[in-house]
Protein backbone atom coordinates (compact mmCIF):
# COMPACT_ATOMS: atom_id res chain seq x y z
CA UNK A 1 0.00 0.00 0.00
CA UNK A 2 2.83 2.39 0.84
CA UNK A 3 4.45 4.00 -2.12
CA UNK A 4 7.39 6.30 -2.55
CA UNK A 5 6.76 9.92 -1.49
CA UNK A 6 8.45 11.22 -4.66
CA UNK A 7 11.47 12.36 -2.73
CA UNK A 8 9.42 14.36 -0.20
CA UNK A 9 10.25 14.19 3.49
CA UNK A 10 7.48 13.54 6.01
CA UNK A 11 7.68 13.58 9.81
CA UNK A 12 6.11 10.13 10.20
CA UNK A 13 8.82 9.03 12.63
CA UNK A 14 7.60 11.68 15.08
CA UNK A 15 3.91 10.79 14.98
CA UNK A 16 2.23 9.15 17.95
CA UNK A 17 -0.19 6.30 17.36
CA UNK A 18 -2.91 5.82 19.96
CA UNK A 19 -6.22 4.02 20.36
CA UNK A 20 -9.64 5.67 20.29
CA UNK A 21 -12.93 3.85 20.00
CA UNK A 22 -16.56 4.15 19.09
CA UNK A 23 -19.61 1.93 18.89
CA UNK A 24 -21.72 0.97 15.88
CA UNK A 25 -24.54 3.54 15.89
CA UNK A 26 -28.29 3.18 15.50
CA UNK A 27 -30.36 5.47 13.26
CA UNK A 28 -32.56 7.78 15.29
CA UNK A 29 -35.46 9.94 14.13
CA UNK A 30 -37.52 12.65 15.78
CA UNK A 31 -41.31 12.31 15.64
CA UNK A 32 -42.76 14.28 12.74
CA UNK A 33 -39.40 15.44 11.45
CA UNK A 34 -39.13 15.53 7.67
CA UNK A 35 -36.23 16.36 5.42
CA UNK A 36 -37.29 18.96 2.87
CA UNK A 37 -36.64 19.38 -0.83
CA UNK A 38 -35.88 22.95 -1.98
CA UNK A 39 -39.57 23.37 -2.85
CA UNK A 40 -40.58 22.40 0.67
CA UNK A 41 -41.77 18.84 -0.04
CA UNK A 42 -41.02 16.73 3.01
CA UNK A 43 -39.66 13.17 2.90
CA UNK A 44 -38.02 10.65 5.23
CA UNK A 45 -34.89 9.01 3.85
CA UNK A 46 -32.23 6.68 5.27
CA UNK A 47 -28.51 7.21 5.01
CA UNK A 48 -27.01 8.41 8.26
CA UNK A 49 -25.99 6.27 11.26
CA UNK A 50 -25.75 2.49 11.52
CA UNK A 51 -24.31 0.02 9.06
CA UNK A 52 -24.92 0.91 5.41
CA UNK A 53 -24.74 -2.48 3.75
CA UNK A 54 -24.94 -1.43 0.11
CA UNK A 55 -23.12 1.89 -0.17
CA UNK A 56 -19.38 1.82 0.19
CA UNK A 57 -16.34 3.93 -0.62
CA UNK A 58 -15.97 4.03 -4.40
CA UNK A 59 -19.71 3.89 -5.04
CA UNK A 60 -21.59 6.85 -6.51
CA UNK A 61 -22.22 9.89 -4.28
CA UNK A 62 -25.36 10.96 -6.18
CA UNK A 63 -28.60 9.22 -7.04
CA UNK A 64 -29.30 7.24 -3.88
CA UNK A 65 -32.84 7.25 -2.46
CA UNK A 66 -31.14 8.39 0.69
CA UNK A 67 -29.83 11.53 2.34
CA UNK A 68 -26.24 12.15 3.47
CA UNK A 69 -25.55 8.44 2.88
CA UNK A 70 -22.67 7.38 5.12
CA UNK A 71 -20.85 4.48 3.43
CA UNK A 72 -19.89 1.48 5.55
CA UNK A 73 -20.14 1.55 9.33
CA UNK A 74 -20.89 4.73 11.31
CA UNK A 75 -19.49 4.74 14.84
CA UNK A 76 -19.74 7.18 17.74
CA UNK A 77 -18.89 7.35 21.41
CA UNK A 78 -21.72 8.09 23.89
CA UNK A 79 -19.56 10.30 26.12
CA UNK A 80 -19.22 13.72 24.50
CA UNK A 81 -15.60 14.27 25.52
CA UNK A 82 -14.55 10.81 24.32
CA UNK A 83 -16.50 11.36 21.11
CA UNK A 84 -14.60 14.56 20.38
CA UNK A 85 -11.30 12.73 20.99
CA UNK A 86 -12.49 10.13 18.49
CA UNK A 87 -13.23 12.94 16.02
CA UNK A 88 -10.07 15.00 16.53
CA UNK A 89 -7.54 12.15 16.58
CA UNK A 90 -8.89 9.82 13.89
CA UNK A 91 -7.32 10.23 10.44
CA UNK A 92 -8.49 9.05 7.05
CA UNK A 93 -6.84 5.76 6.17
CA UNK A 94 -6.28 4.74 9.79
CA UNK A 95 -6.78 1.07 10.54
CA UNK A 96 -9.79 -0.01 12.62
CA UNK A 97 -10.39 -3.22 14.56
CA UNK A 98 -13.62 -4.70 15.87
CA UNK A 99 -13.06 -5.43 19.58
CA UNK A 100 -16.39 -6.99 20.61
CA UNK A 101 -19.17 -9.18 19.19
CA UNK A 102 -19.24 -11.75 16.42
CA UNK A 103 -16.87 -9.80 14.17
CA UNK A 104 -14.25 -9.39 16.89
CA UNK A 105 -10.80 -9.09 15.37
CA UNK A 106 -11.99 -7.93 11.94
CA UNK A 107 -9.95 -5.11 10.40
CA UNK A 108 -11.22 -2.08 8.51
CA UNK A 109 -10.15 1.33 7.19
CA UNK A 110 -11.41 4.81 8.19
CA UNK A 111 -12.98 6.46 5.12
CA UNK A 112 -14.71 9.50 6.57
CA UNK A 113 -15.62 11.77 9.44
CA UNK A 114 -19.19 13.03 9.51
CA UNK A 115 -21.13 13.51 12.76
CA UNK A 116 -19.91 9.94 13.21
CA UNK A 117 -16.64 8.26 12.14
CA UNK A 118 -17.09 6.13 9.00
CA UNK A 119 -15.23 2.80 8.64
CA UNK A 120 -15.11 0.38 5.70
CA UNK A 121 -14.81 -3.36 6.34
CA UNK A 122 -14.47 -6.34 3.97
CA UNK A 123 -17.84 -7.72 2.75
CA UNK A 124 -18.01 -10.72 5.07
CA UNK A 125 -17.71 -8.55 8.20
CA UNK A 126 -20.98 -6.67 7.72
CA UNK A 127 -23.33 -9.57 8.43
CA UNK A 128 -21.59 -10.21 11.75
CA UNK A 129 -21.64 -6.63 13.03
CA UNK A 130 -24.20 -5.68 15.64
CA UNK A 131 -25.41 -2.25 16.70
CA UNK A 132 -23.28 -1.32 19.71
CA UNK A 133 -20.23 -3.41 18.76
CA UNK A 134 -17.05 -1.69 19.82
CA UNK A 135 -14.64 -0.58 17.12
CA UNK A 136 -11.18 0.68 17.97
CA UNK A 137 -9.12 2.91 15.72
CA UNK A 138 -5.35 2.99 15.81
CA UNK A 139 -5.22 6.77 15.33
CA UNK A 140 -2.13 8.21 13.69
CA UNK A 141 -1.57 11.24 11.51
CA UNK A 142 -2.47 14.27 13.60
CA UNK A 143 0.45 16.69 13.10
CA UNK A 144 1.66 15.10 9.89
CA UNK A 145 3.69 17.45 7.66
CA UNK A 146 6.11 17.60 4.76
CA UNK A 147 9.47 19.29 5.43
CA UNK A 148 9.53 20.75 1.91
CA UNK A 149 6.14 22.48 2.32
CA UNK A 150 5.91 24.27 5.70
CA UNK A 151 2.96 26.41 4.55
CA UNK A 152 0.87 23.44 3.51
CA UNK A 153 -1.22 21.98 6.31
CA UNK A 154 -2.47 18.40 6.36
CA UNK A 155 -5.61 17.53 8.32
CA UNK A 156 -6.85 14.06 9.23
CA UNK A 157 -4.32 12.53 6.84
CA UNK A 158 -2.87 9.19 7.97
CA UNK A 159 0.63 8.17 6.90
CA UNK A 160 -1.02 5.48 4.77
CA UNK A 161 -3.11 8.07 2.96
CA UNK A 162 -0.16 10.45 2.58
CA UNK A 163 1.71 7.70 0.75
CA UNK A 164 -1.33 6.73 -1.31
CA UNK A 165 -2.18 10.22 -2.60
CA UNK A 166 0.43 10.06 -5.39
CA UNK A 167 1.93 13.41 -4.34
CA UNK A 168 4.61 14.94 -6.51
CA UNK A 169 6.38 18.23 -7.10
CA UNK A 170 5.12 20.41 -9.91
CA UNK A 171 7.56 22.21 -12.18
CA UNK A 172 6.99 25.49 -10.32
CA UNK A 173 7.83 23.87 -6.98
CA UNK A 174 4.24 23.46 -5.83
CA UNK A 175 2.87 20.24 -4.34
CA UNK A 176 0.90 18.37 -7.00
CA UNK A 177 -2.04 16.07 -6.23
CA UNK A 178 -4.25 14.05 -8.59
CA UNK A 179 -7.95 14.69 -7.88
CA UNK A 180 -11.14 13.28 -9.41
CA UNK A 181 -12.69 16.71 -9.88
CA UNK A 182 -12.63 20.41 -9.04
CA UNK A 183 -15.50 22.21 -7.31
CA UNK A 184 -16.26 25.95 -7.71
CA UNK A 185 -16.04 27.83 -4.39
CA UNK A 186 -19.52 29.37 -4.68
CA UNK A 187 -21.21 25.99 -4.18
CA UNK A 188 -19.48 25.24 -0.87
CA UNK A 189 -22.21 25.28 1.77
CA UNK A 190 -23.23 23.75 5.09
CA UNK A 191 -20.23 23.47 7.38
CA UNK A 192 -19.08 27.05 6.83
CA UNK A 193 -20.20 27.63 10.42
CA UNK A 194 -17.87 24.94 11.79
CA UNK A 195 -14.20 24.85 12.67
CA UNK A 196 -12.38 22.89 9.97
CA UNK A 197 -11.00 20.46 12.57
CA UNK A 198 -14.49 18.98 12.87
CA UNK A 199 -16.28 16.99 10.15
CA UNK A 200 -16.89 18.14 6.57
CA UNK A 201 -18.45 20.88 4.46
CA UNK A 202 -21.25 19.95 2.08
CA UNK A 203 -21.16 21.09 -1.50
CA UNK A 204 -24.51 22.67 -2.40
CA UNK A 205 -26.07 20.43 -5.03
CA UNK A 206 -29.41 22.28 -5.28
CA UNK A 207 -28.62 23.74 -8.71
CA UNK A 208 -29.11 20.36 -10.41
CA UNK A 209 -28.43 21.68 -13.91
CA UNK A 210 -25.09 23.06 -12.74
CA UNK A 211 -24.21 19.69 -11.17
CA UNK A 212 -24.83 18.03 -14.53
CA UNK A 213 -23.06 20.74 -16.56
CA UNK A 214 -19.91 20.52 -14.42
CA UNK A 215 -20.07 16.74 -14.02
CA UNK A 216 -20.20 17.10 -10.27
CA UNK A 217 -23.06 14.55 -10.30
CA UNK A 218 -20.50 11.93 -11.33
CA UNK A 219 -18.74 12.23 -7.98
CA UNK A 220 -18.00 9.02 -6.11
CA UNK A 221 -17.72 8.39 -2.40
CA UNK A 222 -14.00 8.48 -1.63
CA UNK A 223 -13.11 10.86 -4.48
CA UNK A 224 -10.27 13.33 -3.97
CA UNK A 225 -11.54 16.87 -4.66
CA UNK A 226 -9.89 20.26 -5.25
CA UNK A 227 -11.35 23.69 -4.42
CA UNK A 228 -9.71 26.96 -5.41
CA UNK A 229 -9.96 30.08 -3.19
CA UNK A 230 -10.80 27.89 -0.17
CA UNK A 231 -8.61 28.38 2.90
CA UNK A 232 -9.41 25.59 5.35
CA UNK A 233 -6.74 26.23 7.97
CA UNK A 234 -8.91 27.54 10.80
CA UNK A 235 -12.45 27.25 9.54
CA UNK A 236 -13.55 27.61 5.93
CA UNK A 237 -12.75 31.01 4.45
CA UNK A 238 -12.98 32.46 0.98
CA UNK A 239 -9.42 33.58 0.26
CA UNK A 240 -8.35 34.34 -3.28
CA UNK A 241 -5.46 32.14 -4.40
CA UNK A 242 -5.84 29.54 -1.65
CA UNK A 243 -6.30 25.87 -2.58
CA UNK A 244 -7.75 23.03 -0.54
CA UNK A 245 -7.76 19.31 -1.31
CA UNK A 246 -10.57 17.28 0.23
CA UNK A 247 -12.24 13.89 0.33
CA UNK A 248 -15.86 13.02 -0.53
CA UNK A 249 -17.05 11.25 2.62
CA UNK A 250 -20.85 11.03 2.34
CA UNK A 251 -23.54 11.03 -0.30
CA UNK A 252 -25.76 13.74 -1.76
CA UNK A 253 -28.62 15.44 0.05
CA UNK A 254 -31.96 16.82 -1.07
CA UNK A 255 -31.74 19.63 1.47
CA UNK A 256 -31.04 23.18 0.34
CA UNK A 257 -27.43 24.13 1.07
CA UNK A 258 -26.41 20.49 1.43
CA UNK A 259 -24.95 17.81 -0.83
CA UNK A 260 -22.05 15.36 -0.74
CA UNK A 261 -19.70 15.94 2.20
CA UNK A 262 -16.22 17.26 1.46
CA UNK A 263 -13.62 16.70 4.19
CA UNK A 264 -10.44 18.79 4.26
CA UNK A 265 -7.17 16.89 3.85
CA UNK A 266 -4.67 19.49 2.60
CA UNK A 267 -4.88 23.28 2.58
CA UNK A 268 -2.64 26.17 1.63
CA UNK A 269 -3.63 29.82 1.94
CA UNK A 270 -1.21 31.10 -0.71
CA UNK A 271 -1.33 28.72 -3.64
CA UNK A 272 1.42 26.17 -3.21
CA UNK A 273 -0.89 23.31 -4.24
CA UNK A 274 -1.54 22.24 -7.81
CA UNK A 275 -3.81 19.47 -8.97
CA UNK A 276 -4.53 17.43 -12.07
CA UNK A 277 -7.81 15.72 -12.89
CA UNK A 278 -7.60 11.93 -12.71
CA UNK A 279 -10.90 10.07 -12.32
CA UNK A 280 -9.17 7.22 -10.51
CA UNK A 281 -8.19 9.48 -7.60
CA UNK A 282 -10.40 7.73 -5.05
CA UNK A 283 -9.47 6.12 -1.74
CA UNK A 284 -11.36 2.93 -2.64
CA UNK A 285 -8.74 2.44 -5.37
CA UNK A 286 -5.90 3.58 -3.15
CA UNK A 287 -6.75 1.16 -0.32
CA UNK A 288 -8.41 -1.58 -2.45
CA UNK A 289 -11.60 -1.33 -0.36
CA UNK A 290 -15.32 -1.04 -1.08
CA UNK A 291 -15.97 -0.71 -4.80
CA UNK A 292 -12.21 -0.75 -5.36
CA UNK A 293 -11.67 -4.12 -3.63
CA UNK B 1 -45.43 52.18 -4.80
CA UNK B 2 -47.81 50.36 -2.54
CA UNK B 3 -47.46 46.68 -1.82
CA UNK B 4 -50.58 44.71 -0.97
CA UNK B 5 -50.48 41.58 1.12
CA UNK B 6 -52.78 39.43 3.25
CA UNK B 7 -52.65 41.85 6.17
CA UNK B 8 -56.15 41.04 7.46
CA UNK B 9 -55.34 37.34 7.73
CA UNK B 10 -52.10 37.58 9.70
CA UNK B 11 -52.21 36.43 13.31
CA UNK B 12 -50.38 38.34 16.01
CA UNK B 13 -49.09 36.14 18.84
CA UNK B 14 -47.05 36.91 21.95
CA UNK B 15 -43.56 35.40 22.07
CA UNK B 16 -41.48 35.81 25.19
CA UNK B 17 -37.83 35.71 26.03
CA UNK B 18 -35.43 36.93 28.65
CA UNK B 19 -32.34 39.07 28.24
CA UNK B 20 -29.56 36.56 27.55
CA UNK B 21 -26.26 36.32 29.38
CA UNK B 22 -23.07 35.92 27.33
CA UNK B 23 -21.64 32.39 27.55
CA UNK B 24 -18.17 30.88 27.40
CA UNK B 25 -17.04 27.23 27.58
CA UNK B 26 -15.99 25.72 30.92
CA UNK B 27 -12.79 24.04 32.09
CA UNK B 28 -10.14 23.54 30.91
CA UNK B 29 -9.90 27.32 30.86
CA UNK B 30 -9.61 27.86 27.11
CA UNK B 31 -11.97 30.75 26.46
CA UNK B 32 -10.44 31.53 23.09
CA UNK B 33 -11.99 31.35 19.70
CA UNK B 34 -9.81 31.05 16.63
CA UNK B 35 -9.49 33.73 13.97
CA UNK B 36 -9.30 32.79 10.29
CA UNK B 37 -5.56 33.45 10.60
CA UNK B 38 -5.27 30.87 13.38
CA UNK B 39 -4.82 33.44 16.14
CA UNK B 40 -6.66 32.78 19.40
CA UNK B 41 -8.82 35.72 20.51
CA UNK B 42 -11.02 36.61 23.45
CA UNK B 43 -13.54 39.32 22.64
CA UNK B 44 -17.10 40.34 23.56
CA UNK B 45 -19.59 38.27 21.60
CA UNK B 46 -23.33 37.62 21.28
CA UNK B 47 -25.73 37.87 24.20
CA UNK B 48 -26.49 40.42 26.88
CA UNK B 49 -27.15 44.12 26.78
CA UNK B 50 -24.80 46.01 24.46
CA UNK B 51 -24.73 49.63 25.58
CA UNK B 52 -22.71 51.33 22.87
CA UNK B 53 -23.49 49.53 19.61
CA UNK B 54 -26.79 50.21 17.85
CA UNK B 55 -28.46 49.60 14.54
CA UNK B 56 -27.17 52.29 12.19
CA UNK B 57 -23.59 51.99 13.51
CA UNK B 58 -20.80 50.44 11.42
CA UNK B 59 -20.79 46.66 10.98
CA UNK B 60 -16.98 46.41 10.76
CA UNK B 61 -14.11 47.43 13.01
CA UNK B 62 -15.53 46.66 16.44
CA UNK B 63 -13.27 44.74 18.85
CA UNK B 64 -15.91 42.04 19.00
CA UNK B 65 -17.02 38.74 17.47
CA UNK B 66 -20.41 39.06 15.78
CA UNK B 67 -21.74 41.46 18.40
CA UNK B 68 -25.49 42.00 18.53
CA UNK B 69 -26.51 45.67 18.68
CA UNK B 70 -28.89 46.53 21.53
CA UNK B 71 -30.39 43.70 23.53
CA UNK B 72 -30.34 39.94 22.86
CA UNK B 73 -33.04 37.67 24.18
CA UNK B 74 -33.62 33.90 24.39
CA UNK B 75 -36.53 31.62 25.17
CA UNK B 76 -36.38 29.71 28.43
CA UNK B 77 -35.78 26.30 26.82
CA UNK B 78 -34.77 25.06 23.37
CA UNK B 79 -38.25 24.58 21.94
CA UNK B 80 -39.57 27.87 23.33
CA UNK B 81 -36.46 29.55 21.99
CA UNK B 82 -37.17 28.09 18.54
CA UNK B 83 -40.68 29.48 18.73
CA UNK B 84 -39.30 32.88 19.63
CA UNK B 85 -36.62 32.79 16.92
CA UNK B 86 -38.96 31.63 14.14
CA UNK B 87 -41.96 33.86 14.83
CA UNK B 88 -40.06 37.07 15.64
CA UNK B 89 -40.17 39.34 12.59
CA UNK B 90 -37.85 42.23 11.86
CA UNK B 91 -39.85 45.34 12.71
CA UNK B 92 -42.09 43.72 15.37
CA UNK B 93 -42.71 45.65 18.58
CA UNK B 94 -41.14 44.33 21.79
CA UNK B 95 -42.17 45.38 25.30
CA UNK B 96 -40.16 45.06 28.51
CA UNK B 97 -42.41 43.27 31.03
CA UNK B 98 -40.26 43.18 34.18
CA UNK B 99 -37.50 45.17 35.88
CA UNK B 100 -36.56 48.82 35.98
CA UNK B 101 -37.28 49.39 32.28
CA UNK B 102 -40.75 47.84 32.49
CA UNK B 103 -43.06 49.19 29.80
CA UNK B 104 -40.29 50.34 27.47
CA UNK B 105 -40.96 49.56 23.83
CA UNK B 106 -38.37 48.27 21.38
CA UNK B 107 -38.17 46.86 17.86
CA UNK B 108 -36.88 43.50 16.58
CA UNK B 109 -33.89 44.15 14.30
CA UNK B 110 -32.40 40.72 13.67
CA UNK B 111 -31.82 37.13 14.69
CA UNK B 112 -28.79 34.92 15.15
CA UNK B 113 -28.40 31.27 14.17
CA UNK B 114 -26.58 28.08 15.09
CA UNK B 115 -24.57 28.25 18.36
CA UNK B 116 -26.31 31.43 19.58
CA UNK B 117 -29.98 31.47 18.47
CA UNK B 118 -30.97 34.81 19.90
CA UNK B 119 -33.40 37.51 18.84
CA UNK B 120 -31.86 40.97 18.60
CA UNK B 121 -34.01 43.88 19.82
CA UNK B 122 -33.34 47.59 19.58
CA UNK B 123 -34.12 49.70 22.65
CA UNK B 124 -33.18 53.34 23.18
CA UNK B 125 -29.75 53.67 24.84
CA UNK B 126 -31.25 55.29 27.96
CA UNK B 127 -33.54 52.32 28.50
CA UNK B 128 -30.69 49.81 28.08
CA UNK B 129 -29.03 51.34 31.17
CA UNK B 130 -32.06 50.37 33.26
CA UNK B 131 -32.29 46.79 32.06
CA UNK B 132 -30.95 43.67 33.71
CA UNK B 133 -30.02 40.24 32.39
CA UNK B 134 -33.07 38.05 32.92
CA UNK B 135 -35.64 40.80 32.39
CA UNK B 136 -38.63 39.45 30.50
CA UNK B 137 -39.49 40.83 27.10
CA UNK B 138 -42.60 40.05 25.08
CA UNK B 139 -42.66 40.52 21.31
CA UNK B 140 -46.02 41.00 19.60
CA UNK B 141 -45.11 38.81 16.65
CA UNK B 142 -46.76 39.55 13.32
CA UNK B 143 -45.66 38.60 9.81
CA UNK B 144 -45.34 34.80 9.62
CA UNK B 145 -47.61 33.62 6.80
CA UNK B 146 -47.37 36.85 4.85
CA UNK B 147 -47.96 36.64 1.09
CA UNK B 148 -47.47 39.54 -1.30
CA UNK B 149 -50.28 39.92 -3.82
CA UNK B 150 -49.10 39.23 -7.36
CA UNK B 151 -45.72 37.99 -6.09
CA UNK B 152 -46.65 34.66 -4.54
CA UNK B 153 -43.32 33.07 -5.53
CA UNK B 154 -41.58 35.32 -3.00
CA UNK B 155 -41.30 33.70 0.42
CA UNK B 156 -41.31 36.12 3.33
CA UNK B 157 -39.26 35.04 6.37
CA UNK B 158 -39.32 36.90 9.66
CA UNK B 159 -40.57 39.99 7.84
CA UNK B 160 -43.04 42.29 9.59
CA UNK B 161 -45.71 44.23 7.70
CA UNK B 162 -44.12 47.43 9.04
CA UNK B 163 -40.79 46.65 7.40
CA UNK B 164 -42.32 45.33 4.17
CA UNK B 165 -44.27 48.54 3.63
CA UNK B 166 -41.27 50.70 4.55
CA UNK B 167 -38.76 48.99 2.24
CA UNK B 168 -37.96 50.90 -0.95
CA UNK B 169 -39.35 48.84 -3.81
CA UNK B 170 -40.56 48.89 -7.38
CA UNK B 171 -42.02 46.45 -9.86
CA UNK B 172 -40.35 46.02 -13.23
CA UNK B 173 -41.55 43.41 -15.76
CA UNK B 174 -43.55 41.76 -13.00
CA UNK B 175 -40.51 41.40 -10.76
CA UNK B 176 -40.61 42.96 -7.31
CA UNK B 177 -37.31 44.74 -6.74
CA UNK B 178 -36.07 45.94 -3.36
CA UNK B 179 -33.71 48.88 -2.87
CA UNK B 180 -30.46 47.66 -1.28
CA UNK B 181 -27.13 49.08 -0.16
CA UNK B 182 -25.08 46.27 -1.71
CA UNK B 183 -25.21 42.72 -3.07
CA UNK B 184 -23.31 39.82 -1.53
CA UNK B 185 -21.81 37.64 -4.33
CA UNK B 186 -22.34 33.90 -3.90
CA UNK B 187 -18.67 33.18 -3.23
CA UNK B 188 -18.81 35.43 -0.17
CA UNK B 189 -21.69 33.56 1.47
CA UNK B 190 -20.42 31.96 4.67
CA UNK B 191 -21.80 30.47 7.87
CA UNK B 192 -25.50 29.67 7.65
CA UNK B 193 -25.42 27.94 4.26
CA UNK B 194 -27.37 24.70 4.59
CA UNK B 195 -28.86 25.78 7.93
CA UNK B 196 -32.47 26.70 8.57
CA UNK B 197 -33.84 29.86 7.00
CA UNK B 198 -36.73 29.91 9.49
CA UNK B 199 -34.95 32.15 11.94
CA UNK B 200 -31.22 32.55 12.38
CA UNK B 201 -28.86 34.40 10.08
CA UNK B 202 -26.66 33.96 7.03
CA UNK B 203 -23.16 35.42 7.39
CA UNK B 204 -20.98 36.85 4.67
CA UNK B 205 -17.32 35.83 4.37
CA UNK B 206 -14.93 38.59 5.47
CA UNK B 207 -11.48 36.93 5.64
CA UNK B 208 -10.48 38.24 2.20
CA UNK B 209 -10.74 42.00 2.79
CA UNK B 210 -9.91 42.83 -0.81
CA UNK B 211 -12.75 40.65 -2.10
CA UNK B 212 -15.07 42.31 0.42
CA UNK B 213 -14.04 45.76 -0.80
CA UNK B 214 -14.44 44.80 -4.45
CA UNK B 215 -18.02 43.70 -3.71
CA UNK B 216 -18.73 47.05 -2.03
CA UNK B 217 -19.46 45.40 1.30
CA UNK B 218 -16.67 46.82 3.49
CA UNK B 219 -18.59 49.93 4.55
CA UNK B 220 -21.82 48.22 5.57
CA UNK B 221 -23.70 49.42 8.62
CA UNK B 222 -25.78 47.41 11.04
CA UNK B 223 -29.36 47.57 9.77
CA UNK B 224 -28.40 47.98 6.10
CA UNK B 225 -30.67 46.21 3.63
CA UNK B 226 -28.66 43.93 1.31
CA UNK B 227 -29.25 41.36 -1.43
CA UNK B 228 -27.58 37.95 -1.67
CA UNK B 229 -27.14 36.67 -5.23
CA UNK B 230 -27.80 33.09 -6.37
CA UNK B 231 -29.12 32.13 -2.96
CA UNK B 232 -32.39 30.27 -2.36
CA UNK B 233 -33.52 30.69 1.24
CA UNK B 234 -37.00 29.12 1.06
CA UNK B 235 -36.07 26.00 3.02
CA UNK B 236 -32.50 26.46 4.34
CA UNK B 237 -30.02 28.75 2.62
CA UNK B 238 -28.34 27.32 -0.49
CA UNK B 239 -26.77 28.06 -3.86
CA UNK B 240 -29.10 28.28 -6.86
CA UNK B 241 -28.40 30.33 -9.97
CA UNK B 242 -31.12 32.95 -10.48
CA UNK B 243 -32.35 32.84 -6.91
CA UNK B 244 -32.10 35.90 -4.68
CA UNK B 245 -32.47 36.66 -1.02
CA UNK B 246 -32.94 40.04 0.64
CA UNK B 247 -31.91 40.60 4.23
CA UNK B 248 -30.93 43.03 6.95
CA UNK B 249 -27.44 43.22 8.47
CA UNK B 250 -28.21 42.06 12.00
CA UNK B 251 -24.86 41.63 13.75
CA UNK B 252 -21.28 42.81 13.34
CA UNK B 253 -18.25 41.28 11.68
CA UNK B 254 -16.04 38.87 13.61
CA UNK B 255 -12.58 37.33 13.27
CA UNK B 256 -13.70 33.70 12.76
CA UNK B 257 -13.61 32.05 9.32
CA UNK B 258 -17.04 32.25 7.70
CA UNK B 259 -18.30 34.79 10.22
CA UNK B 260 -18.46 38.21 8.67
CA UNK B 261 -21.55 40.32 9.40
CA UNK B 262 -24.72 38.26 9.78
CA UNK B 263 -27.77 38.86 7.62
CA UNK B 264 -31.30 38.19 8.79
CA UNK B 265 -32.93 37.06 5.54
CA UNK B 266 -36.47 38.42 5.16
CA UNK B 267 -37.39 37.65 1.53
CA UNK B 268 -36.36 35.03 -1.03
CA UNK B 269 -37.41 33.62 -4.40
CA UNK B 270 -35.84 30.85 -6.49
CA UNK B 271 -36.13 31.88 -10.15
CA UNK B 272 -35.67 35.59 -10.60
CA UNK B 273 -39.08 36.51 -9.14
CA UNK B 274 -37.30 38.78 -6.64
CA UNK B 275 -34.83 41.47 -7.65
CA UNK B 276 -32.94 44.43 -6.27
CA UNK B 277 -31.64 47.83 -7.24
CA UNK B 278 -29.04 50.16 -5.79
CA UNK B 279 -30.49 52.36 -3.05
CA UNK B 280 -27.54 53.67 -1.01
CA UNK B 281 -28.25 54.32 2.65
CA UNK B 282 -31.24 51.98 2.94
CA UNK B 283 -31.15 51.11 6.65
CA UNK B 284 -33.83 49.93 9.04
CA UNK B 285 -32.79 52.55 11.62
CA UNK B 286 -34.47 55.06 9.27
CA UNK B 287 -37.12 52.78 7.78
CA UNK B 288 -38.43 51.75 11.20
CA UNK B 289 -37.69 55.14 12.81
CA UNK B 290 -35.63 53.61 15.61
CA UNK B 291 -35.20 55.91 18.60
CA UNK B 292 -31.52 56.46 19.43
Amino acid sequence: MLSDLAGLTSNEDELVEMAVCGYVSQPSLRPGAYTHYPDGRGVILPGMFGITYNARAGDRAFGWAGDHVEPGVSIAHPDEKCDFALHYLTCMGNEAMVTSGLAKGARGVVTGEHARILVDFPDEVYEKLNIGDQIQIMAKGRGIALAEFPKIEFKKTSPALLHALRLSRAGNGALKVPVAMELPIEIMGSGAELNSEYVDQDLMSGDRQLMADLGVDQMRLGDLIAIRHADHHFGRSYREGAVSIALCIHGDSIMTGHGPGILTLITCAEGGIEFEIDKSANIANYFSIGAGA
Amino acid sequence: MSITFNQADLVSVSIGGVIAHPGFPGLPAEPYRLSAEGKPFLLPTFGGIVYNVSVGDRAFGWAADCIHPGVSIRGTDDTKNRGLNVFACVGNVAVVMTGQAQGTKGVVTGKSGRFSEQVIVHFPKEARRKMAVGDQIVIRSLGTGMEIAGHEAIACKGLSPDLLTALPSKVEDGVLKIGVVATVPAHLVGAGAGLTSEGGSLHMQSTDRQALKEAGLDQLRLGDVVAIENTDSRYNHGYLRGAMSIGVVGQSDGPRAGYGPGITVVMTAPKGELGCYQAPGTNIADLLKLEA
